[in-house]
């Protein structure tokens, strides 16, 4: 780590995202990221949170959450990392026409806004286990 | 830790009940909003203006809740629309089509006008 990165660990639980979020928000003031675009970094830090909690960890109390920024060329890293195994189905885009006439579920909003939102996305398993989302923001995007 | 709740009054403005929602608007919010919902519904009401809080945290399981009214009204030939939120979340509601569905005011005023 550097004084370029921060790191937060997370108790399993929602709610706690609003931690992780305040973080990135002040983070991203103070290396200079627009102010429209910290309101940006926060859903996608909240949305990343919550799934982190609730499919990677499956609410397990005793598993924990790490959210942490840089920013490095120009650019804010965030990794959201969980205890889970990660991804194997994408949820579709929520078709909220389909929603509407309770023809599909609605899910799939959280992953639809980070990848809306952010200039990067990857999923990824950990070497030793886990599963991380990385997102990236251009501080001029 | 907290219990996440929301406060909903209901007042009546001509034609259009106004649900003003305190509070964020997450996965929590579902049953408050239900009810709600049918508290107004049953008085049979056929304008739904929802005011939700400008600093509101609103998160996917908050857009899933609120869909679920829309869909209900929309079942009801209802006109629903929204005001009070960020510029922030009028963007993400544009992303998610709630739009296509609710129309957003800027102000209750402006809503009352135009929903009258």
């Amino acid at each position: 780590m550097n004084d370029r990165t921060i790191e937060v660990n997370l108790v399993n639980q929602l709610g706690y995202e609003r931690i992780a979020m305040a973080c990135s928000a002040s983070f991203a003031r103070l290396m200079g990221l627009p102010p429209e675009r910290i309101e940006d970094l926060k859903t996608m830090v909240s949305e990343a949170a919550i799934n982190a909690m609730e499919h990677g960890n499956k609410g397990r109390p005793d598993a924990r959450v790490t959210v942490s920024l840089n920013c490095q060329d120009n650019t804010i890293n965030v990794t959201v990392s969980d205890e889970g195994d990660g991804i194997t189905n994408f949820p579709p885009k929520p078709d909220i026409e389909k929603i509407i006439e309770d023809l599909e579920s609605p899910v799939g909003f959280g992953l639809f806004l980070i990848k809306q939102l952010a200039d990067q996305v990857e999923f990824n398993k950990e070497a030793n286990g886990g599963h991380v989302v990385k997102m990236a923001i251009k501080m001029n995007s | 830790m907290q219990q996440h709740s929301n406060e909903i009054n209901l007042e009546q403005h001509g034609a259009v009940t106004l649900f003003s929602i305190k509070g964020d608007i997450t996965s929590f919010s579902e049953p408050f909003l239900s009810e709600a919902y049918q508290s107004a519904s049953t008085q049979g009401v056929d304008k739904i203006l929802l005011k939700i809080d400008k600093e509101a945290y609103i998160n996917s399981g908050g857009i899933a809740a609120l869909i679920q009214i829309l869909a209900q009204s929309k079942r009801n030939n209802q006109n629903i629309a929204i005001t009070g939120v960020s510029d922030h979340f009028k963007k993400i509601f544009g992303m998610v089509g709630i739009t296509r569905f609710a129309d957003i005011h800027e102000t209750v005023e402006n809503a009352l006008e135009v929903m009258s």
